[in-house]
């Protein structure tokens, strides 16, 4: 994506590259905060806090190492991460019921077919292989690495029993390698 | 147990460690022996790199307009050199990314090279080699500093630089490693090149637009050690070997013989 060089360049069409990656990325850049940050408004700071931040490090990308959509996805996550921390104590969404994410993210899931041009091959593997977990299960695994919970803590947040989360993630990981051995090769 | 006779627990463990679950002492534990052991090792970046995927896959929501109008607001005063201390942290996740993603390409690129099994097994020795002449002085530091800073010394990530230098024929090769903080260039032949009694081998850099650097003379050994200072080695792309006369290429002048072995220098920090 040469946009991220445009970006770097600092001349005075840089602001413009930065529109034009906005414009492309920020959907798909939201989701990943909303879902971190299980809140609008944090998720609409942590997002231009994450923008303001490629602003400023675009030269340090290397489109030979990592695909864009995964480097900002990093500094996406990294960036609602601090929010979430930060206002731990006032979690809007504390405790809200799986069910509640189900239905936010299936439906959300039905109309976006992902660009697949602009994702890793990671991607593409890890979403085909979530597709053939449970519901549940796939939300648990999703949740524990983007929040970075523990099973603990998850099943607070969740309101599960503390026994139930540990047996989703550990047949959760158990198919999901099983899955994505199959795309190693 | 041990670990490395069970291939299908260790990638269970990389799993969890890299979803984030595997927690404590457990967690220390396996962060330790795959700072030892290769093959951990490459499993446990093997599956960071697929849960970074996680960000890329969620699904888009629209975010409010006005978001963009506030970002833009902001980008004049935003490109100032001093980075604020709370952007650090998303900077450092990026980098982190990127060399994993470096630290995996090795990976892969050892593995096409064919000859991983042998490739695996000297770099394992080298890091025994190291690991056996390190304990003398981390026994004395200990002493002197007290166990709990070894301790964080050895979770500290480690950057080194390795090359696998092959000849044309693919009959042999030499890894070099390089640990700028130890100053310490280890070469390690495998295969069997022969030379002659009156020639030596000589180890040099290649900094782009500027000529070959020499960074010391390899012996009749199996495995040689030079010192060198990280600004000598790190800036060159490739290494290569040539064969020069006994004692190695005049002081001061460049290559005098055919290069014998040469190779991608590559940076890994894990």
């Amino acid at each position: 994506m040469n946009l991220m060089l445009r970006i770097a360049a600092q001349d005075t069409a840089s602001a413009g590259a930065l529109k034009e990656l906005y414009d492309l990325t920020s959907g798909r850049m939201f989701g990943l905060a909303l879902r971190v940050t299980g809140n609008r408004e944090w998720a609409e700071d942590a997002l231009q806090e994450a923008y303001l931040n490629i602003w400023r490090i675009a030269g340090d990308y290397r489109a030979g190492l990592s695909p864009p959509m995964a480097w900002m996805g990093v500094i996406v996550r990294s960036r609602s991460l601090d929010f979430l921390r930060r206002r731990n104590s006032e979690r809007a969404d504390a405790g809200v019921e799986l069910d509640d994410y189900l239905q936010d993210t299936i439906a959300g899931d039905a109309d976006d077919p992902l660009d697949m041009a602009d994702a890793s091959q990671q991607a593409t593997a890890l979403r085909q292989c979530l597709s053939r977990l449970e519901n549940k299960q796939r939300e648990v695994v999703s949740l524990s690495y983007l929040r970075d919970l523990s099973h603990s803590e998850l099943a607070e947040q969740l309101k599960l029993p503390l026994g139930t989360v540990k047996t989703w993630i550990r047949r959760g990981l158990t198919q999901l390698r099983e899955c994505m051995e199959r795309f190693a090769s | 147990m041990n670990l490395l006779g069970h291939p299908d627990l260790v990638d269970q463990l990389a799993a969890a460690h890299a979803l984030g679950t595997l927690r404590g002492g457990a967690r220390r534990r396996f962060e330790s022996l795959s700072r030892e052991n290769p093959g951990i090792r490459s499993r446990a970046l093997l599956w960071q790199e697929t849960f970074a995927a996680f960000t890329e896959i969620q699904p888009a929501m629209l975010p409010n307009p006005q978001v963009w109008q506030r970002i833009e607001n902001l980008l004049p005063q935003a490109r100032k050199p001093a980075v604020e201390p709370t952007s650090a942290v998303a900077t450092g996740a990026a980098e982190m990314l990127q060399n994993l993603r470096r630290a995996l390409s090795l990976w892969r690129g050892l593995a096409m090279g064919g000859a991983l099994a042998a490739v695996v097994a000297a770099v394992v020795g080298i890091r025994l080699d190291q690991q056996l002449g390190q304990r003398g002085s981390e026994l004395a530091q200990a002493k002197q500093e007290g166990a709990q800073l070894t301790a964080q010394m050895a979770a500290q990530a480690r950057i080194e630089y390795v090359a696998v230098l092959q000849d044309d024929k693919q009959a042999g090769s030499v890894l070099v490693t390089f640990d700028p903080a130890k100053r310490a260039l280890t070469l390690k032949r495998v295969g069997d090149y022969q030379m002659d009694a009156d020639k030596s081998l000589e180890l040099w850099a290649l900094p782009p637009g500027q000529a070959p650097r020499s960074l010391g003379l390899m012996g009749q050994g199996a495995v040689a050690r030079l010192t060198a200072a990280e600004g000598e080695v790190a800036p060159s792309p490739m290494l290569a070997i040539t064969l020069e006369p006994k004692g190695g290429a005049p002081t001061g002048g460049g290559p005098t013989g055919p290069i014998v072995f040469k190779g991608a220098l590559l940076k890994t920090e894990i």
